[in-house]
């Protein structure tokens, strides 16, 4: 295949690779960079690229390989986890602290989810997560795949990712419980 | 005392709180199934984390459906055939 025809592959697939990229990583300028980087990719493979499988299922395949790279790096980068944290909400006996037990959010009320404050909070608390929390908090979203399959694809143990989630789970709770029942 | 026995058998707020998490996520061993399921029956607060806690996964999910895209697709083309032709 020529240069001319990897020209043809972007205008046909950059939307398509995009909305993939977009879904999986939820930051458009995440998904913008991995789309190109993975026609760069391409352009650096083109003579592996047998014409037997579609452009499409190739391009694809790239670009999938560079999603999982990224949350890798991103995991990779920061985990460490130390009790420090679990003590702003257990005491000594591994209770709730009085101040941070769960409060009544109304919660059996169903339309807890379709309030616009409630879900406008909900957004704010999120971007305010530690990196790797936020990565892993997103990643059970963003994959079609168990926990278990999550934890062989960025390299953790399984016992690591769960014990991310239930902290980050903590922080958000409270950022969320905070601002909800400041209204 | 009766506190440790009452944790080793029923867990402690902060391991039930775990398993919670473990269960959305992972399958739970039989016994860590039965003991969460005694503590929740015995912790109205831990069985409120857990309620606040599928909610917050349901609202993740909702929201990462809504957002929206919104990119200038030609610029996008345009960038990256000018970096490939740099290379």
């Amino acid at each position: 295949m020529e240069k001319t025809n990897l020209e043809e592959l972007v205008y046909l697939y950059t939307k398509d690779l995009y909305k993939w990229a977009f879904h999986k990583t939820s930051r458009a300028e995440v998904a913008e960079d991995l789309v190109q980087e993975t026609f760069l990719a391409a352009a650096e493979k083109l003579s592996s690229f047998k014409e037997k499988s579609s452009a499409k299922t190739w391009l694809f395949s790239i670009l999938n390989h560079k999603i999982i790279d990224f949350y890798r790096k991103k995991v990779n980068q920061t985990i460490s986890l130390d009790n420090s944290g679990l003590s702003a909400y257990f005491d000594d006996n591994m209770d709730w602290k009085m101040n941070k037990r769960p409060q009544n959010w109304e919660e059996n009320k169903k339309h807890l989810l379709d309030n616009q404050d409630f879900q406008e909070i909900l957004k704010q608390c999120l971007e305010h997560l530690p990196d790797k929390w936020h990565t892993c908090v997103r990643l059970k979203y963003l994959s079609t795949k168990n926990g278990k399959e999550i934890c062989q694809e960025i390299g953790i143990s399984t016992t690591n990712f769960w014990q991310i989630i239930h902290r980050a789970k903590l922080k958000l709770r409270d950022c969320i419980e905070t601002n909800w029942l400041k209204n | 005392m009766m506190k440790k026995i009452m944790h080793l058998l029923f867990l402690s707020c902060l391991k039930a709180s775990e398993l919670i998490e473990k269960d959305l996520h992972l399958k739970l061993r039989l016994r860590e199934k039965l003991q969460l399921k005694l503590h929740k029956a015995m912790c109205s607060t831990c069985n409120r984390y857990g309620k606040h806690s599928i909610l917050i996964e349901k609202g993740i999910h909702d929201l990462q459906k809504k957002e929206a895209i919104s990119v200038d697709f030609k610029k996008l083309e345009k960038r990256i055939i000018l970096n490939l032709n740099k290379g």
